[in-house]
């Protein structure tokens, strides 16, 4: 599995309308995700690839796909 | 920031209540909840509002507690429990209430909210973790947020993510897993027993609040303990005696030794002034009762409850599935859910909306409990009622798939 496809599954495994979610849905304003499913996510994140995530980072991202880059970016370049 | 500038700067957002004329908040009541009828401002509806599950709120047996209870202890014992708000009622209460949950002993709190609440801060410690239901009650979450100990929600009655936020514990203290029994928006109820064998299984403590399930789940009304068939919870139990038992207040049962602990070390219950005795009254009117009356009371209240689902259905709007009597509508947005809200007002009919901050912003709803007082004549008014405005001008609700 690519890194990718192992993000969204961990942020499909994380919210309530998990069969919604697709790279390019709105996670907030399509999904209606809320603030702990965003720590959830966030949490699954830190356990997944031993990072520790800032949670203003989150707050610019929307997609899926928004967090793949954030997290390529910022977090596990080495990946 | 200067006084007045602090003031200026609290401020609420009625958006949604001056768009549509109207605000479902803070209504005059001027009557009772009886037989299923609730006068707003001299205008009588039918109550889909209030959580007298039972209707037991205005019965002449439950006011005679009361007023027994007020005249031999009068108004307030003025003082805390531990001083001198402790009554023989009281003790009383409490017995009938551990037995009546099925746990070893049971201490009741000024108001549901607050047992919840305070409970978190006397028992769970820094090194701690509280695991709770996404959609857990606000008081389960700010006492569990005040303790400030590890917090990490776990998805919606989801046993398999639960399971994984366990796996990763262990190098916590102590492990709560907090949930409702019937959560009071959606009408889902908790799978309590897995979720105490997932509790067992990983060392955790699971904690329930049945404040919609005490009077109203179980084949005697006992709640969520009777109805999950689970005869030894070795948890925390919590709940509201302000819905199905028709009064106020709150409690929390489980081992004698966490009681007694609370009853000491829990400053929510310590340093509030105790229930009054013509509560205690009013609840101990309604357990005896629910003992002797629930088979014809709860077979009301389900009558309402497959009448509002059957006649809602198909009619368009989009009824969030429910296993308690609770009956949500989802609708688009706060405007709208306020819109039908004021819709049914007009029809006679009182509902309580939901909108941010309540719920988020893709889960505006507003809610309808039929209780057992509402007539069957009352209920076909209300049908009717939904007809009409589903025909004529449903304000936005979401369409059935």
């Amino acid at each position: 599995m690519n890194l990718q496809d192992k993000i969204l599954g961990i942020i499909k495994e994380n919210v309530e309308k998990s069969d919604a979610v697709d790279l390019e849905s709105d996670l907030r304003n399509e999904i209606g995700i809320d603030s702990f499913e965003v720590t959830m996510i966030i949490d699954a994140l830190e356990v997944e690839f031993g990072i520790t995530i800032d949670e203003t980072d989150f707050q610019k991202v929307s997609t899926a796909s928004d967090i793949v880059a954030l997290l390529k970016q910022q977090y596990i370049r080495d990946h | 920031m200067r006084p007045e500038d602090f003031f200026a700067q609290l401020t609420v957002d009625k958006s949604a209540g001056e768009k549509t004329g109207f605000n479902p908040y803070y209504h005059t009541v001027l009557s009772g909840t009886e037989n299923g009828v609730i006068s707003f401002e001299r205008e009588n509806l039918i109550d889909l509002a209030s959580n007298n599950y039972l209707g037991l709120a205005c019965d002449p047996r439950v006011k005679e507690g009361i007023e027994r209870a007020a005249r031999t202890y009068g108004a307030s014992l003025c003082g805390t429990p531990i001083a001198t708000g402790y009554t023989g009622e009281m003790a009383r209460l409490e017995k009938t209430l551990a037995r009546f949950v099925g746990l070893e002993a049971a201490l009741v709190f000024p108001s549901g909210y607050q047992a919840n609440a305070a409970l978190f801060s006397a028992i769970a410690q820094k090194q701690d973790l509280i695991l709770v239901d996404h959609y857990a009650h606000a008081s389960l979450i700010h006492g569990a947020k005040s303790t400030g100990c590890k917090f990490r929600p776990f998805l919606h009655n989801n046993m398999g993510h639960l399971e994984r936020q366990l796996q990763r514990a262990s190098s916590h203290r102590q492990v709560f897993v907090v949930t409702e029994s019937v959560f009071s928006i959606e009408g889902s109820i908790a799978p309590i027993k897995e979720l105490a064998e997932l509790c067992d299984h990983y060392n955790a403590l699971p904690v329930v609040d049945d404040s919609h399930g005490i009077g109203v789940l179980g084949t005697r009304g006992h709640g969520i303990l009777e109805h999950a068939d689970l005869e030894h919870f070795e948890g925390i139990y919590t709940a509201s005696l302000g819905k199905a038992l028709a009064n106020a207040g709150g409690m929390v049962a489980g081992p004698a030794n966490l009681i007694e602990y609370l009853r000491y070390y829990c400053p929510g219950l310590v340093y509030s002034t105790a229930l009054p005795p013509s509560t205690i009254g009013g609840v101990l009117a309604v357990l005896d009762i629910i003992e002797k009356e629930f088979h014809t009371l709860s077979g009301r209240m389900w009558r309402n409850k497959a009448m509002l689902v059957d006649g809602l259905c198909g009619s368009g709007f989009e009824i969030v599935d429910s296993e308690a009597p609770i009956t949500s509508i989802r609708c688009e947005s706060a405007e709208q859910t306020v819109a039908l809200s004021k819709l049914l007002f007009q029809n006679g009919i009182a509902s309580t909306p939901f909108i941010p901050p309540s719920v988020p912003s893709h889960a505006c709803t507003v809610r309808l409990i039929a209780g057992a007082g509402v007539s069957e004549e009352d209920m076909k008014r209300v049908l009717e009622v939904f007809q009409r405005i589903a025909v004529q001008e449903r304000p936005g609700t979401k369409k059935s798939p």
